[in-house]
């Protein structure tokens, strides 16, 4: 069938096959390769995309059930001149990455809780494990990534009111 | 070259994962003040903790994987796995699939009646052993389809091509094969009972090799006249390594050259390139060309070589077409090399006052249905040799039988073989403590190499290089608070919870290796490693290496090392690998060897420069070679620092080469090939302790405490995260993860909602400590890091659950320590 889906803020119209998931779509369809899979059962968290500011598991969703919402990925939320956003800059100094290949979905779920706390509680470790359930990571054992969404919420929460570069760093996520 | 002095130095400082960030960051300090003392040369950026420079790529999204790559035209590739896990294959009708829509081939054994099987290279040294056949007498694996019988479930039958990877899966379940079933055997030492279903023609009884090692008479008399005996029979279950990426590969068969282009998930470009054009397609070397892009983790799975690898390239020259094939993960689990599976007898002999005297193991380790490309020698050498761990034992002997069992291919998994080995020494230890009635690390520190001894020579075949256990395991008591535990276990008893505490030491041996020692190991194949550094006319410095990463952040590791050797910034330094078109030859990245393998080629390439640069800067200052100095990226005259040329001016002039004399060649390219002159043994000492549910069995690890030693470390960012993630894997073991088989030969746990991997939530922040003992044998003081840490935690958890339950007398408990497991126990029932 015949439809739209905004991806990164750009209308795409094409026809999708009603048993089409939206990662292919989202991989094969439109070339946004940055939105991995690791999985076939929905465990790994590889694909992990914002679905109207949600975060879900795009390996989960039909490209149909999505038409007409926004969509955004990794490639949604990264600048052309290579700056890192609040939370990949906190994973960078915190080596929340090895092989990389989990982490364009850890990113999108993150940001998801890291956004909620610029102006809420900053989450506790159990709290940012917990949210992490729905990612599963080989290489580092979580812990650079836990400490990494500590710092980016430490920063979120310290540099909003008086430094807004910060706080647009975050808000691009969106 | 550096004088490395073996010296053990204490950190005065933990680094402390347990608290926030704030603290890792004070951590860290303390490890970058120590650079001075480790790095005597270069300006001292070899040691700190740089920010790693792959990380920005990777956060964005924008790292290409093999499932990234779409050339223009690919077509897709699907492969039918077998449904049973024995049977002949009487039949097998593709005519409805070549129907189907978008299928462009359907192709099965007798497509590739010319392609050599896989073959295996690393076989148990020294021994008589039985191998499928290989065309060149070497030692076959397995045939890219098999078209007799199959021997696992999942033992490639057919491809598809088709327009789309739905098409091309679609068209799977149109070919029809009849199978003729035939009798399963899934475990090592049922495969070797007499009657057993019979795998391979050419290997009776099932039986791969028999394998010892170690002086076997000392040890029986030893364990004959022994005060105390203690013995135990444990299963290391097989487990799935479990990347986050599964494999894939891409071929591009360009007819107007007659060369080959393999894009796949390897961790060792230049290996693959070789088995695959010399020993599987029989193709000229130079006509293949294999490219690692960003590989998405490996553990040990994929360094080996499979069939897709081939099946792309021959269905490229066959249809003209690009070919793609990314697994599953229900596929990578069904034929990516799997890990550990032992089932052990052991024995432990000792003294009513604590001293060990001998140790002896028999194994059966599960080689699968195919020998995978190094899975014998991992099951065999890498365990047997390494089960004395850290402890001075008078006698020890390993045998081990390698059996093949309707199961998918064994491999290695993260700390492969070792883990294996001191899971069973530190069990006896424990156990031995227990029966003498005395603390288990009064009963370690007792019996640890002492450090006077090294180099130490275990008895089993190995040379341990360079150690202080003592400290090394006191630090790791003090960091872990092990005087303080009766007072935890009381706390924790008037919760209702069951506080048990255990400890693992280990030696793993890394650094693979001296090509000779490996070769009468039974490798098949040279084991050195090798860098190119080429400086460019404006003074910028690429490195590329024979080394491929698999996220151990080798672009900013290496370009510490050669900065720090040439003394220029780090940001000059470019760093390339994984194309075999453009990379020296190299093994690879496995068994925690890059770092103590091709960084010492770097290190040694930039000697070779400077060395350059001291004669030609000779003749561009105007002065002998003995007064010049190459210091800080520069060279100036001895005593007149006035009359100098910045590493830009060399790199220039040697670029013109003008006025050289006739014995200095012109510009800035050199090459080593690094050969050790044995290998390297990183060791330490874990402590878990756990909290068990006395209503649920649930067992929770409520602290870890880490102290490794992994000799002169790179960059201790890099490091840091290995240790940790290393930890986690082997936690995993210990706790949840197992590839079960059922009686049919089927593997249960075949996806992730039933092959449980340890979550965000399974562990809390890890105590991590450190000391560091150079190693003697490459000019860094090197030793492994990436893996080591996933040797001890199995041990040290079993070993604190039994703790927890020991006065009910639990002596053991299987791995994986389940909840139903514990509250069976805490019931009373047998193991």
């Amino acid at each position: 069938m015949d439809l739209t889906l905004n991806v990164n803020g750009r209308p795409e119209k094409f026809a999708a096959a009603p048993n089409e998931l939206l990662v292919e779509r989202l991989r094969d369809g439109l070339g946004l390769t940055g939105t991995k899979v690791g999985c076939d059962t929905g465990q790994c968290g590889s694909c992990v995309v914002r679905l109207d500011d949600k975060s879900v598991k795009s390996c989960l969703v039909l490209t149909v059930a999505a038409a007409g919402s926004e969509v955004t990925t990794i490639e949604g939320i990264t600048t052309t001149g290579g700056e890192l956003t609040g939370l990949q800059e906190a994973l960078r100094q915190e080596h929340g990455t090895q092989c990389g290949f989990c982490t364009p979905g850890m990113v999108m779920a993150l940001g998801e809780l890291v956004e909620a706390t610029a102006d809420g509680e900053a989450p506790t470790e159990p709290e940012i494990r917990e949210w992490l359930t729905g990612n599963l990571c080989r290489c580092t054992g979580y812990h650079s990534v836990v400490r990494g969404v500590q710092r980016a919420c430490a920063a979120s929460r310290a540099e909003a009111p008086a430094d807004s570069a910060a706080s647009t760093a975050v808000a691009q996520e969106v | 070259m550096t004088t490395v002095t073996g010296e053990t130095k204490e950190v005065t400082e933990a680094v402390e994962t347990t608290e926030t960030a704030g603290t890792t960051e004070a951590a860290e300090a303390t490890e970058a003040a120590e650079i001075a003392e480790t790095a005597p040369y270069g300006n001292g950026v070899l040691g700190q903790p740089l920010d790693s420079r792959e990380d920005p790529q990777l956060l964005r999204g924008e790292a290409t994987y093999v499932a990234d790559i779409n050339l223009p035209g690919t077509a897709h590739m699907a492969i039918l796995g077998s449904p049973v896990a024995h049977a002949k294959i009487l039949s097998i009708d593709t005519k409805a699939a070549e129907q189907l829509p978008g299928v462009l081939k359907v192709a099965t054994a007798a497509d590739f009646t010319d392609v050599m099987p896989l073959p295996c290279i690393w076989i148990p040294g020294g021994v008589e052993s039985h191998f499928p056949p290989h065309p060149y007498g070497l030692p076959g694996a397995r045939p890219v389809l098999t078209g007799d019988a199959v021997r696992h479930v999942g033992d490639p039958i057919a491809v598809v091509v088709a327009e789309t990877p739905r098409q091309a899966a679609a068209a799977l379940a149109a070919i029809e094969v009849a199978y003729e079933p035939l009798p399963v055997v899934t475990l090592a030492d049922e495969a070797l009972k007499e009657g057993a279903p019979q795998l391979h023609e050419a290997v009776p009884g099932n039986l791969n090799a028999y394998w010892t090692c170690g002086d076997k008479d000392r040890t029986d008399a030893a364990i004959a006249v022994a005060e105390v005996t203690v013995e135990l029979d444990l299963v290391n279950q097989r487990t799935i390594n479990s990347p986050i990426e599964p494999r894939g590969a891409v071929g591009d068969y360009n007819a107007a050259t007659g060369e080959y282009t393999l894009y796949a998930s390897t961790q060792g470009p230049h290996n693959h390139r070789f088995l695959l054009s010399a020993l599987v397609l029989g193709i000229p070397f130079n006509k293949l060309r294999v490219i690692a892009p960003t590989v998405g983790g490996s553990f040990g799975t994929k360094g080996y070589l499979y069939p897709d690898m081939a099946l792309v390239l021959l269905l490229s020259k066959a249809l003209g077409r690009p070919v793609k094939w990314v697994d599953t993960r229900t596929g990578l689990m069904n034929s990516t090399v799997q890990g550990r599976d032992h089932r052990q007898h052991v024995v432990l002999a000792g003294t009513r006052d604590g001293r060990i005297t001998a140790v002896r193991a028999t194994s059966y380790a599960n080689l699968g249905a195919y020998p995978s490309t190094i899975g014998p020698g991992v099951a065999t050498a890498l365990m047997g040799r390494s089960i004395s761990g850290m402890y001075d034992i008078d006698a020890a002997f390993c045998e081990v039988y390698a059996a093949f069992t309707n199961t998918v291919s064994l491999g290695a998994q993260r700390g492969s073989g070792r883990a294996e080995a001191a899971f069973l020494m530190e069990r006896l230890v424990d156990r031995y403590a227990s029966e003498i009635g005395m603390d288990p690390a009064a009963v370690r520190r007792k019996n640890l190499v002492p450090k006077e001894k090294f180099p130490y020579d275990n008895g089993l075949g190995w040379t341990y290089d360079s150690g202080n256990y003592q400290l090394n395991f006191d630090r790791a008591m003090e960091l872990s608070d092990y005087a303080g535990m009766p007072a935890r276990k009381a706390e924790a008893r008037a919760r209702g919870k069951r506080l048990g505490v255990g400890i693992a030491s280990y030696v793993a041996i890394c650094g693979v290796g001296p090509s000779t020692r490996m070769s009468k190991e039974g490798m098949l194949g040279g084991t050195w490693e090798s860098a190119n550094i080429r400086v460019h006319p404006t003074g910028e410095v690429t490195v590329t290496v024979g080394s491929a990463s698999t996220g151990q952040s080798h672009g900013t590791v290496f370009a510490q090392v050669a900065a720090d050797e040439l003394g220029i910034d780090p940001a000059q330094v470019q760093v390339y690998e994984g194309d075999t078109l453009k990379a020296p030859y190299g093994q690879g990245t496995y068994g925690s060897r890059s770092y103590s393998m091709a960084a010492p080629a770097v290190a040694l390439t930039a000697r070779k420069l400077k060395a350059k640069l001291v004669k030609a800067g000779a003749v561009f200052l105007g002065v002998p070679e003995d007064k010049v100095v190459y210091e800080g990226g520069k060279v100036h005259e001895d005593g007149n620092p006035e009359n100098t040329k910045t590493f830009a001016e060399l790199a220039m002039a040697m670029w013109y080469g003008w006025g050289l004399p006739p014995e200095i060649e012109p510009a800035l390219d050199e090459t080593t090939h690094f050969d050790p002159p044995d290998f390297n043994y990183p060791f330490g000492t874990h402590v878990a302790v756990v909290e068990i549910d006395e209503l649920t069995g649930e067992t929770e690890v409520v602290a870890y405490t880490a102290v490794d030693d992994a000799g002169n470390i790179g960059n201790p960012k890099v490091v840091l995260g290995q240790i940790e993630g290393s930890i986690m894997h082997g936690l995993g073991q210990a706790l949840m993860e197992h590839a079960v088989y059922d009686e049919n030969g089927l593997l249960e746990s075949s996806d992730l909602t039933r092959y449980a991997l340890p979550r965000a939530f399974d562990a809390p922040f890890f105590t991590l400590g450190k000391t560091t003992t150079p190693s003697p044998h490459n000019p860094l003081g090197a030793k492994g890091a990436g893996e080591i840490a996933t040797v001890p935690p199995a041990a040290a958890v079993v070993n604190a659950v039994v703790d927890a339950l020991s006065d009910l007398g639990v002596q053991h408990i299987d791995m994986p320590v389940t909840p139903e497991k514990v509250w069976r126990r805490l019931r009373g029932e047998a193991q």
